[in-house]
Order: structure tokens, then sequence, then C-alpha cells
């Protein structure tokens, strides 16, 4: 057995010293149209299976909702598909459901998203139910007084859930403060509450426009049809009237500060520990892909090893990267079970000094490598995927070689780079923001060592404190 | 020119030409009998020498000798009169048409008559499918232990999917180990004893790979999906530990705490789950589908090696599992691997049946469960049928009626016409026994969980009395036709459905038929199948709220 077993470790300290295995992708070639007044159109015959998949991306998204009405946005994607054009809600509903369609609109920080996916033969009334969303959505007072109460409740019901949803928005809330980055996207009960159905019908006249609009669509299409069928509708379309939101950076937190989230009888913690990271435009985007793969990007992380699978503290651990046009966040997120919330909390903490100090090995380098690569190309391989990602590269004025020459970039990555990276983008323990769900009389005390500790209860209709 | 004349006449040619066709032929049968015979691997190289060395001692041989009525003799002692070189020749002939014919025989053979492989051993290339429905390049075998193997290739991306289907779950558990099923897929993530704890996921995912795994109340799934280069590997890993399973204490006492917090999160801070649990826990008083998959946490906090060790014997044995894989493979890859890493697991005795029938329910359950919440759930449940049920696809659709999609009847009443709920979903079990099918409601914060659970009773009984319209009907096939295409858009919907197929249906191949099948149910078939379920009798209704104050509900 223990021959066995070195034999092992040394097929595979051979297999991990070995060249990267994997290679990178090459997106197909589309057909990309611009037309006059700025709509940018992507298409993609694909054909494998009857399907044709939509992502249409309008920008501008949660970052242009008005001051105290977080959730505008959001609202207003959702009403996308409560009546447009000659149908009410009801018929709205009916039409995608009748053939098997997917169709709906949801907000992002900087964007606003329609996804579909039809049976080929339903193409023609997929365009036609996008059409009416983007350019004549009803917006009438019953449906969006009607949403808008439905969407606090939900908050609420999220709030009576799974708390791991919610620990990166309180997360996002206590670091970005006021910055546009800091509102919740969905909203919260009381900024919702705050929307009447004129300051929405306002906000799209605003907002929307064919300036800002991307559409694309890949599948079992005949291209220069949908082209032309596409050029009708939105040829003629003006541009929105409000310009796009400019803002500043966020500005890295210095020092550290708790908020603590009261759940009362709870018998786990959730935190969050983040500062300010990078944007996606982030020069070394390679370097920080691996680092984080390994800190906490996988099963076999730094964090996921010493919590999870060494100590049995916790069921998941995770790094998160939020890298939008400006500045997002990086963060650390898991949770324990009451008792070990400062154990835990200890732990993540000192991987991260770990991280900073002494960088990922050569050996696990290539591990991640191999890793990030492996799992590359399953992310391109539906037509609706493929539509998806060709819109999110028009959305930050990419073009395909941000994937084509990803391959490459992960494979030639060098350890040093890797290194000066994470000094760069990982934040020095001193500069950290703590969010905590939990029950608040038995944490009080014991995270009041992490920093000044605000306090509010999970009931409160808000995420800033 | 006199010598090469001289060279024809003595045949050297046509002995030239049977030695290279009694050459290939032998080679051939050496080369398909090897493994029978046990010959060793470098048995052929061999052959190839004594061949080549043979070669020019044959020309030599056929130079110098001439054949007579009266034997062999030097050529140049035959009178030239006498010599029967022309008849000889005739003789090689007949033999090199022979040889010929026998070689191609044997090749066509191996060729097109796949069903008599074992007359030609190697590796198989499977059973292509029955029907003209199914995609002709998926390939099916089981081996000698049972272990049940399907391909569909498919070279869109560089990468696989392997989904390994493990007939255990929550059903084969019994008070004392619930969850044991749930826990032995962490298990299988804990070290065998090739590699230590951890070692699985390193290796996978150092070679590229990802991997999860997920249990029900029928089956634990494990699933790897991965760059093509990994196969092998992936292979290496995924039948050491299949077979050689070991058990670590330490490992194993932290992924007791592991599986605590998992419980904490999805259960006990979780409203819908504790809800769930308690239906479960009511609506079956008998059949093993009431023990909550993650298992009770007494039960969590003591199993012993023992009873792991018995589970992985019955359960994770080779004629109790099926893989399936999915992607950029061929069928030979496939099985010469299998053949070389799975076909060596030992079968084990069959797992005995799970015998408990759930007894017909005979009356109204309900139930409250007391949890902190500004938004009431209910949840409302019938026992119905299991995957193999004659009624489960009808009432697949009917589900779509009710609750697929916000057209869908109790989603426009209640969510958005009367607004007494905030969001309507629905499921049926379709696992091996009778399972449920399941409502499940938020409503708004103060809303009245009696008034609703009064509307969607009275929309059930309406459904099983009047039925539902043709165009309900043909928008839920169109439903399920869609979302059939959209499973079979990546290869990691392709693996999934067809295991679940194979499964639970007893043969991949339904898969194919679903959209036909679908356009043979009728509207008619959609309210029998409400009236079969949708009654008082067989319910039972669950509500979660925040408890009431002392006092107020007596």
């Amino acid at each position: 057995m223990r021959v066995a077993r070195i034999a092992c470790c040394v097929t595979w300290a051979c297999l991990l010293s070995a060249a990267v295995l994997a290679q990178g992708v090459t997106l197909p070639a589309v057909e990309r149209v611009e037309l006059g007044n700025g709509v940018v159109i992507v298409l993609l015959e694909k054909r494998d299976v009857p399907l044709v998949g939509l992502e249409a991306v309008i920008r501008g998204g949660a970052v242009s909702d008005p001051v105290g009405r977080a959730g505008m946005a959001s609202l207003l994607a959702g009403l996308l598909e409560k009546g447009a054009g000659k149908r009410n809600a009801a018929e709205f509903a009916e039409a995608i459901d009748s053939v098997g369609g997917v169709l709906s609109a949801t907000a992002g920080l900087e964007s606003i998203t329609i996804s579909g996916g039809f049976l080929a033969r339903d193409a023609g009334l997929m365009i036609e139910l996008l059409v009416d969303m983007l350019r004549s959505p009803t917006l009438n007072d019953v449906e969006v007084t009607k949403l808008r109460d439905r969407r606090i409740d939900f908050i609420r019901a999220a709030k009576d859930g799974d708390p791991r949803r919610l620990t990166a928005i309180y997360g996002a809330a206590f670091l970005f403060g006021q910055h546009p980055y800091g509102a919740p996207i969905y909203g919260a009960e009381e900024s919702l509450a705050r929307i009447s159905p004129a300051t929405v019908r306002g906000y799209y006249r605003d907002y929307f426009g064919a300036d800002r609009l991307i559409i694309s669509i890949a599948g079992d299409i005949d291209a220069s049809a949908m082209l032309e069928k596409l050029t009708n509708a939105f040829s003629d379309w003006g541009a929105a009237t409000a310009p796009l939101p400019v803002y500043d950076a966020p500005v890295p937190a210095v020092g550290r500060r708790v908020l603590l989230i009261d759940k009362p009888g709870a018998t786990q913690s959730y935190f969050w520990i983040g500062n300010v990271g990078v944007s996606m435009n982030y020069a070394s985007r390679a370097e920080l892909d691996i680092a984080n793969t390994l800190f906490g990007g996988r099963f076999t992380s730094m964090l996921m090893e010493e919590l999870r699978t060494k100590a049995g503290l916790t069921y998941g651990a995770s790094s998160s990267l939020r890298r939008p046009s400006k500045a997002g966040s990086v963060a650390i997120i898991s949770y324990t079970k009451t008792e070990t919330t400062t154990e835990a909390i200890d732990l993540a903490l000192s991987l991260l000094v770990t991280l900073r100090e002494e960088g990922v090995a050569d050996d696990m380098i290539v591990s991640g490598k191999n890793y990030i690569l492996g799992q590359f190309p399953p992310r391109f391989e539906s037509a609706e995927q493929l539509a998806a990602q060709f819109a999110t590269l028009e959305a930050h004025g990419l073009d395909a070689s941000y994937i084509n020459d990803y391959g490459d970039a992960i494979a030639s990555a060098d350890g040093e780079n890797i290194r000066s990276v994470i000094k760069d983008v990982y934040p020095e323990p001193d500069n950290l923001v703590f969010a905590i769900i939990g029950d608040a009389d038995l944490l009080r005390e014991q995270v009041a060592r992490y920093g000044d500790v605000a306090e509010m209860s999970i009931t409160d209709p808000r995420f800033h404190p | 020119m006199a010598i090469f004349a001289e060279i024809r006449r003595r045949n050297v040619l046509k002995v030239a030409l049977l030695y290279a066709v009694a050459c290939w032929l032998l080679l051939w049968f050496v080369r398909h009998t090897s493994e029978v015979l046990g010959l060793p691997g470098w048995g052929e190289t061999f052959l190839w020498l004594a061949m080549a060395i043979g070669f020019p001692v044959a020309l030599l041989f056929a130079w110098t000798y001439e054949l007579t009525p009266s034997g062999l003799k030097r050529a140049v002692d035959v009178d030239q009169t006498q010599s029967i070189v022309y008849k000889t020749g005739q003789k090689l002939n007949a033999a090199v048409a022979v040889l010929l014919v026998l070689g191609f025989l044997s090749l066509a053979g191996e060729r097109l008559l796949p069903k008599f492989e074992f007359l030609v051993p190697g590796i198989p290339q499977g059973d292509a499918p029955m029907s003209d429905k199914v995609p002709a390049e998926i390939r099916s075998l089981t081996l000698a232990n049972g272990l049940r193997i399907i391909v569909w290739p498919d070279h869109d991306i560089p990468n696989v999917v392997m989904y390994n289907y493990v007939r255990v779950g929550g059903r084969n558990e019994y008070p004392g180990i619930t969850g044991l099923s749930h826990f032995f897929e962490h298990m299988m993530f804990l070290g065998t004893e090739k590699l230590e704890p951890g070692e699985f996921d390193r290796i996978m995912e150092a070679a590229g790979g990802a991997n999860n795994a997920y249990t029900s109340n029928d089956v634990t799934v494990y699933q790897n999906w991965f760059p093509r280069s990994a196969l092998e590997t992936v292979f290496e890993i995924e039948a050491d530990r299949f077979e050689n399973l070991a058990t670590y204490a330490d490992a194993v006492e932290a992924e007791r705490q592991v599986v605590l917090s998992e419980r904490r999160s999805s259960v006990d801070n979780n409203n819908f789950e504790k809800l769930y649990e308690q239906m479960r826990a009511t609506a079956f008083i008998a059949h093993p589908y009431q023990f909550p998959i993650l298992g009770w946490p007494s039960d969590i906090e003591s199993w012993d090696e023992n009873d792991l060790t018995n589970y992985y014997r019955t359960y994770y044995a080779p004629n109790n599992r099926t893989v399936v894989f999915t992607g950029d493979v061929t069928p030979g890859e496939i099985f010469e691997l299998a053949d070389q890493h799975f076909a060596p697991i030992p079968s084990q005795d069959p797992p005995s049946a799970v015998r408990t029938i759930e007894p017909e329910q005979h009356g109204m359950r309900r139930i409250i469960v007391e949890s902190d919440t500004q938004t009431p759930l209910l949840h409302i449940v019938f026992h119905a049928g299991n995957a193999t049920d004659p009624d489960t696809p009808a009432l697949n659709l009917l589900l779509n009626v009710l609750v697929g999609g916000e057209s869908s009847r109790l989603h426009r009443m209640l969510v958005e016409d009367e607004g007494v709920a905030i969001s309507v979903g629905g499921f049926q079990d379709e696992g091996f026994d009778p399972g449920l099918v399941y409502f499940y409601l938020t409503l708004p914060a103060g809303g009245d969980p009696a008034r609703v659970e009064q509307r969607v009773i009275e929309e059930l009984r309406r459904v099983a009395i009047d039925g539902v319209t043709d165009a309900e009907l043909a928008k839920a096939r169109n439903i399920v036709i869609a979302d059939f295409w959209r499973g079979l858009a990546t290869i990691d919907g392709k693996a999934s459905a067809l295991g679940r197929h194979e499964v639970f249906l007893g043969d991949f191949e339904h898969l194919f038929s679903a959209p036909d099948d679908v356009a043979k149910i009728t509207a008619e078939n959609l309210r029998d199948v409400a009236a079969r379920f949708f009654r008082v009798e067989n319910m039972t209704i669950g509500v979660l709220q925040t408890a009431e104050e002392p006092g107020v509900r007596r």
C-alpha cells in the first residue's frame, strides 16, 4: 500500500510539473452590424439543435437608479414582460409559454439584459416580443404597483430563507456606502416602496434608447433574414434622453469596520470580508484569475481546503471578485456554526495573510492553469451561451480577442507576476470591511475584536446600516 | 531475361506471393487470438522477425527444388520434358486464392458481424441503438461485472462529461442510518487505499477537471466535467474510489461536521426546507421517502464505520451502477478504458429490495411549523405514481398547465389576479417508488394561508372535473418539447438526460420518444390524472408561520 501510494505521488508529481494540458477557446466568426442610430447587432448561425438563443443588452443598469430608489432598473426589467405592444401582461406571458419559450429581463449593476430561448420555428415571435419589450412596454399603474409590492415581499421571503444569498448584498452596501456600487441591484423594501409608476415611466424614457442597445442572437437562424427583420424593427428608434451615468472608482476602505446583521435564533453565522478590488479592464486579468482560483475559486482552493476539508468548519468557503467597469469588490465568503464564528473568521484572515506573504506555489500555478483552461470551453457551448458571450463583449467594448487570447494568457502567466498581482489586488488584513449575519446576542462581543461594530436587524427594510 | 524466365518457370514468384498472403493471415490470426492464447506481448514482433528471415529461405528453396511425381528433387536434376511446374503453379495459384478468400471472409466477419464479436476477441464496440429515433452514434454496453455504460460522442467542444449513477438514496435507509446515502456521497471524496483524503479533488482539478455529486431519495450521482486530455486520469481515480475506498477516521469526523453545517444552512436556517422536511415526514408514514436526504441530526452524529463498509460493498458494486459519457470521446476508447479500469471491479449480490409500500392515505393530514418568518409558506401535496407509472407523463403536462410559467392557472389566479401569493410552483417525484406531487406557495407578509389553501383546492377540484382546454394542452406539450431540446444543447444536459431515462425508465432510448409520447396524451388523460390524485383524503397540507402569541390559539 505504501509503495502504491508513493508510486501514485510520483505519477501525480510528474503530472503537476508537466506543461499545461488544455487549449483555449476560439470564438466562431459572427456577423456584426451597427445601425446608424447605434444599435449593435451580432448574429451567429449554429444548427446542432433546433433552438435559437437571444441576449439583448441595454447599457446602464442599477448604477443609474435614482438616489434613494434602489431597484428601479431591476423593477423596470421585470415590468418589460408585464405587458408590451398590443399584449397585456397575461397575453404576453401566454405568448411566451404557449410555444415553450423562455424570455425574461434582469438588471445588473451596469446593464439590463433580456435573455431568451425559443424553438427555431418561433424565432419570429421571439423578435416581435423583444421589439415590444424594448420599444413599447405598457408600464401601467396596476402592473407597476403589483410587481413592486410583490418584490418587497420577495425580499422579505429571501430574508426568511437561506442567508447565503444575502451576505454579498450587505457587504457591498457597507463597503461602497453611497457609491452607486453600494446600492442593492434588486432594491430594498423601503427603496422600492418609494418608486411610483410615474417615476418608472420617466426612468424608461430617460434610459432606454437605440444608442445603448446590443442585440445578440445565435442558433438555428438564417442570419441575413434575421438581420433584415431587426434592422426594420430598430433603425427608426431614437436615442435615450439621459446620458449614461458617470462616476468615479470607489475608494478602498482604510482600517477595519464590522456590520452585524441580527437574525435571532440563527444557528449559523454567515460572513463576507472584503474591500475594493479591480475593474473588468484590469491588465493582469489572467494572473488574477489564476490567483483567485487557487485562493478560493475551486474545491481544492486554500479557503476550502483549510476551512472545510481540514477543519470541518463549513460546507463552503470562497473568494469572490466582482469586476464591473470601475473597481469592484474582492471578498472572502463563508459560514459556520455560531459557536465557531471567530475561529472560522480568524482562519480565513490568516489565509489572506499567507496568500499575500507567501503567494502561491509553482506546482499549484500549473494546476490552477489547467483547471481554468479545462473548465473554459463549456462556457461557449450552446447557442444561448454564445449569444450571451457576444453581447457581454459588445457591452464592454471588447472584441473576440478578449476570449480568444485568454487561453494563451493563462498558459503563459508567470509566477512572479501572479505573486505581485496578489499583493496588488487582495486587501491588507488591516483594511477590511466585515458583514456578518447571525444571532447578534451571541456574536456581539466576539466580533468586536475585528473593528467598530455597526448593528442592524435582518428585518430592517434596507441593506445599508 | 533467361534468368527471369527461369525464375517464373520455377514458380518462385508464386511461392513468394503465397508466402506473403500466408504471413498476412497468420499475423491477423495471432493478433486476434493472442489474448485468449495468453501469448506474450513480444510474440507478434518475434513472428515478424521469423517471417522476414523465412522469406529469402523460402525463395531459395523454391528456386532450388522442384516438385515431381516422384517427390521433391533439385530443379537442375529434373528432366525438363517431364517437369510438372505448370501444374504446381496452378496449385500455388489456387492456394493463394483460397487464403485470400479466407482472409477477406475473416475481415468481413470482423467488420460486418459485430454480434459475433466474441468469436473475434478484442475491445467490444458496444450496441447500436434499436430505434431509428435515437442518434445512431450512441453506443451502450454492459460489462461482465454488470456495470452498464452508455456513450454519446459529441465533438463540439474538447470536453467530456461523465455521470456515474449509483442506485442508492434515501429510500434505502432506515431509522438510525438516515442521511447515510448523502454522507456516503461525501465519503467518496475522502480517500482510498491509494489516495489520501482530498487527493481525488487535487488530481482532478490539476488535470483541468471539476466534479460534484448529489443525492436524492433514489440515487446518488457523481458528475465529472473535464477536458479530453484528462480522460485516462479520470478513469484511473474514478475506478480507484469505486474499488478501494478507505476510511480515514479524522477525515470522516471532520466531514460529519461539514454535513452538519450543510444541514444548518439548507434546513435549519431555511424556512422552505424546514417545512419541506416536515411535509415528507407527514405524508409518508411507512415508506422511507419520509426521511430527509441529509438525515436526522442524531443519525448524522452517530453512524459508525460498519454502516459505511456495508453500504459501500452492497450499493457501490458495479452491478448497481450506470455510467454515462458524453462529449469528445469515441465509444471504442471508452470501452477500452472501461475494460482496463472498471471491468476488474467484482460484482456483488444485488441489494435487497425496498419492501415497504406506502399504504393508501385515508384522510387529510395537516401540519403547522412555527418559525420566525415575514412571509408565510403553504405546501400542499398528494400521493402520486413512480417514474414508470403510465400516468406520470400526463401528470407532468398537467403540472405545466397549473404552475408552469407566468401564464399557468395557479400563477395567474393567485399571484397576478388575486395577489394572495407572491410565488407558486410545483413538481412531482419521479422515483423508483410512488412519490408525491408537490405544490408550494409563498404568501405576502400578512397573507392568509387558509384562504389560499381554499383557492388552490377549488382549482384542483375544478381541473379534476372540467379538465383542461386544448390551448392549455398544446402549451404544455410545447413546453415539454422545448425543454427536451434545451436539455440536449450541452454535453452536460445530454449526460443527465440519458442517465435519468436509463436509470428510472430502464432504457435511455425512451428519452428520444418523449416528443412523440407527449403528442399522444389527451386532455381527457389530464383530467383523469387530476381525478386520480387530487383527492382530499389523499392530501397533506402544511403551513409555516411565526408562532402565535401564547394563549391566542385556545
